[in-house]
């Protein structure tokens, strides 16, 4: 689908997901590396044993269907082979410090020149300028700064992120869409064009409902749990059953069907079945209607209900019969969810250290123009020769000079 | 001369609701394209039943939840189970480039809507079918929304403290993932149709798009058997880090060490503190080790100070910081201001109110979004007769016909 544009990856770690993306959709992409590796080789998890380059899971995971070369950006030949790529290229990607490639005679003034056409695409941790531009920051951090961190969790504790790291996937994953409105724009002028994608804004994006929430009903909203919000109505969402925790949302639709769950089980008297129109119960909670059974007592009821079932007994039986019940999935529960299997998503990717992992597959189904893996992770240095030889057509005395690496 | 938007000329039916559809066809909209947003007054979206409401007051045309993802359309209300309202629909399907719908599997089938006819009455239409588990399998029915996808793929799981029960992401986390990658899909696909002519159907799970924010984690468990869970706000390979009480009613500072460098900073920021001093601490397995009693210390020293002021004073040592900032914080963040983030537009109800802008800026172009969110119905005869091109005749029908709610 994208076959016939060529990607510069310059991100280290912060990045990555950008043009993983476009590569699946069928971009040519070429990771480009500093001297010892990107940074995000370096960020954990890790895999057991192997080459110390090689062992980031979280690097792999990324950077499939990219050729790897090494750059160093600090010689003259190696600027002058990333100014030969770029003159072929059509989207580039970075994530350094802002105005770093400007120090260096690279910044998009410069590759403008040399690629009218280009898109180039900056991603920071607060944006190219402003007065937060150059704040030091973490995941952590910038979840903090986003606002997501100040709706999650309990009142009686800290606000708190998810515990794995998210900022720079929401990042990422938002650069590929900044990319191809800007690919969108320049193909209605003609012209080059810069874009500057910033993390807290993807994560402000997290926050939903509570985005605006201050300015809008004059409060904040406030950390609560895992809970549903509705009005002034807070319903929790998360109930302990048999053998873990399932979310459940009692509202309307979903007590309608388990009114007679909970009749069956003895929990509630059999009058509560026509006792209450249920499709609509939240929406008469919410409007402060009447309704037949308070909150409290029908909570009791979910509650009892819940403890009764295992996580993949009330999935099944919400499935068949029409009711949405979610099993608080952990990562090994989902290696056995059947409609993944069923659907073909789970893709083995070869790992370096010579074991097999069971990786996610494409992220969309497309009917004409199928999304695909053509290549795993790149090792590091391994595409020089390829990318620098053969399309650049440097000697290996030349590669040695531009990548840092003895090309032999 | 005015610069031209990315998606002018762009035509887009949107007949999705929540967040997921919505949010992607909001996107194009932003960005130039005309968009047509259908909606049905029965079942209404949800959005429209969540707050927050403007003032507090409830209403269907005062929440912002649905206001937020529903900028630059022309809201439309169909009454799609009357065969006129299903003839006004296929007319759009007609007029549209790209189609996106959200029900459940299937249901766009069952009304005679579905990517078969839409093929057949616009051969290079881009149609996309977004729901929780994808169109197929044997689960394709569960409908729900982000808490229940987002529970399925694990972010409930690795979302809490390890001693109480999963607390989970803000509602619907799950639906804050999929625009990213589904906007970027169609954006693609229009670009091949550009180049091509060819139009196509995507069938897009929330699920699937999920689980690539937890591939190093998946990748983990299936070679070594490991399972992530929830561990608060600490890291399993760096510390201290975690969010830190501060003066005030519920005010916090994230502060994050990730390296020695960072440790450094930190113990030059808080002066030099004893229980500090002996080395023990300068490595990270030391810290890790001794994480509880390193953040005792840490929530002592910021307790009382003022959250801003902690985060400048551990930026300046290099350490990253970050206030836990509300909804009210980020009205007066300087940076967002800098960008001109939200933007303050007319809402026929609700009057002027923000919206949140978009997470990236062009240069030398203003990304919006444009206009307000429509309120029920708003556009329905400017859609009829400007878009479709109807008669006064043809609208006085279909009204007759009880195609518009």
């Amino acid at each position: 689908m994208l076959s016939p544009y060529t990607v510069l990856d310059l991100t280290g770690g912060r990045g990555d997901l950008a043009s993983m993306l476009l590569g699946d959709m069928g971009a040519n992409v070429i990771k480009i590396e500093p001297p010892g590796g990107s940074a995000g080789r370096r960020e954990p998890p890790f895999m057991e044993g192997g080459l110390e380059s090689e062992r980031s899971l979280n690097f792999f995971a990324f950077n499939r269907n990219k050729q790897g070369i090494t750059l160093d950006l600090e010689s003259e030949a190696g600027r002058n082979a990333l100014r030969a790529l770029v003159k072929e290229a059509d989207f580039l990607f970075e994530s350094g410090q802002p105005k770093t490639l400007d120090s260096i005679g690279l910044g998009f003034d410069e590759l403008k020149n040399i690629n009218p056409k280009i898109i180039h695409v900056a991603i920071s941790p607060y944006g190219w300028d402003g007065p937060h531009s150059d704040y030091a920051a973490s995941d952590l951090t910038i979840a903090a700064m986003g606002g997501p961190m100040s709706v999650q969790g309990v009142r009686e504790r800290a606000p708190l992120r998810i515990s794995v790291p998210q900022v720079w996937l929401h990042t990422g994953a938002e650069a590929a869409t900044a990319a191809l409105t800007a690919h969108a724009l320049m193909i209605q002028t003609g012209e080059a064009q810069f874009v500057d994608v910033s993390a807290q804004t993807a994560m402000i994006a997290t926050m939903l409902s509570a985005t605006s929430a201050h300015a809008i009903q004059g409060t904040d909203y406030q950390r609560a749990g895992a809970l549903l919000q509705l009005g002034q109505a807070s319903i929790p969402l998360v109930f302990q059953c048999a053998d873990g925790y399932a979310v459940i949302a009692p509202t309307g639709p979903t007590l309608a069907v388990i009114v007679h769950w909970f009749v069956e089980e003895g929990l509630v008297p059999e009058s509560w079945i026509s006792g209450e129109d249920w499709p609509t119960y939240h929406f008469r909670l919410l409007q402060g209607q009447p309704i037949s059974y308070p909150l409290d007592e029908v909570l009791e009821a979910v509650t009892k209900l819940a403890i009764r079932y295992t996580k993949s007994q009330l999935l099944e039986r919400g499935l068949a019969e029409g009711v949405s019940l979610a099993p608080v999935n952990s990562v090994r529960d989902l290696a056995g969810f059947k409609q993944l299997e069923e659907r073909g998503y789970w893709l083995t990717a070869p790992l370096p250290n010579g074991q097999e992992a069971q990786v996610p597959g494409l992220v969309v189904r497309m009917t004409e123009t199928p999304m695909s893996v053509r290549s795993w992770t790149p090792t590091l240095d391994e595409h020089n020769n390829d990318v620098l030889g053969s399309v650049l057509g440097m000697s290996k005395e030349e590669i040695s000079l531009a990548s840092g690496v003895d090309a032999g | 001369m005015t610069t031209p938007l990315p998606f002018e000329g762009l035509k887009v039916l949107d007949l999705s609701w929540v967040v997921v559809g919505p949010t992607t066809a909001k996107y194009l909209g932003d960005h130039g394209a005309t968009v047509v947003r259908v909606e049905a007054a029965t079942p209404l979206d949800i959005l429209r039943t969540a707050g927050p409401f403007k003032d507090n007051v409830p209403g269907f045309d005062r929440s912002q939840f649905f206001g937020e993802y529903n900028t630059s359309k022309l809201g439309i209300s169909l009454n799609l189970k009357s065969p006129a309202g299903k003839e006004i629909a296929k007319r759009l399907i007609e007029w549209a480039d790209v189609f996106i719908e959200s029900f459940t599997a299937g249901t766009v089938d069952s009304l005679g809507i579905g990517y078969e006819t839409a093929r057949e009455l616009n051969p290079s239409i881009i149609m996309v079918s977004t729901c929780l588990m994808g169109q197929t399998g044997s689960a394709a029915a569960f409908s729900g929304f982000g808490f229940h996808a987002g529970s399925i793929a694990g972010f409930y799981e690795t979302t809490g403290w390890s001693d109480l029960p999963p607390d989970g992401p803000w509602v619907a986390y799950t639906d804050t993932v999929a625009p990213h990658i589904l906007s970027a899909s169609i954006m693609a696909a229009l670009d091949h149709r550009r180049r091509t002519g060819q139009g196509q159907f995507i069938d897009a799970s929330q699920l699937e798009m999920s689980l690539h924010f937890l591939s190093p984690q998946i990748m983990d468990y299936s070679t070594t058997g490991k399972t992530v869970t929830r561990i608060g706000n600490r890291s399993e390979f760096f510390a201290p880090q975690g969010a830190y009480p501060c003066a005030g009613d519920d005010r916090w500072c994230a502060i994050a060490v990730e390296s020695e460098e960072h440790w450094e900073g930190l113990k030059s920021a808080m002066g030099g503190p004893d229980w500090a001093l002996d080395g023990k601490l300068d490595s990270m397995e030391a810290r890790l080790e001794n994480h509880d009693a390193i953040d005792q210390h840490i929530s002592e020293w910021t307790k009382d100070q003022d959250a801003k002021a902690l985060m400048q004073l551990l930026l300046s040592h290099g350490v990253p910081a970050g206030v836990v900032q509300r909804s009210s914080d980020l009205e007066t963040d300087p940076q967002l201001s800098h960008r001109s983030y939200f933007r303050h537009l007319e809402h026929q109800e609700m009057g002027t109110v923000p919206y949140a802008g978009h997470q990236f800026r062009i240069k030398g172009y203003d990304s919006g979004p444009r206009f307000a969110s429509p309120v029920l119905g708003q556009h329905n005869e400017q859609v009829l007769r400007d878009v479709l091109r109807m008669t006064d005749d043809e609208i006085t029908e279909a009204i007759i016909a009880e195609a518009i709610m």
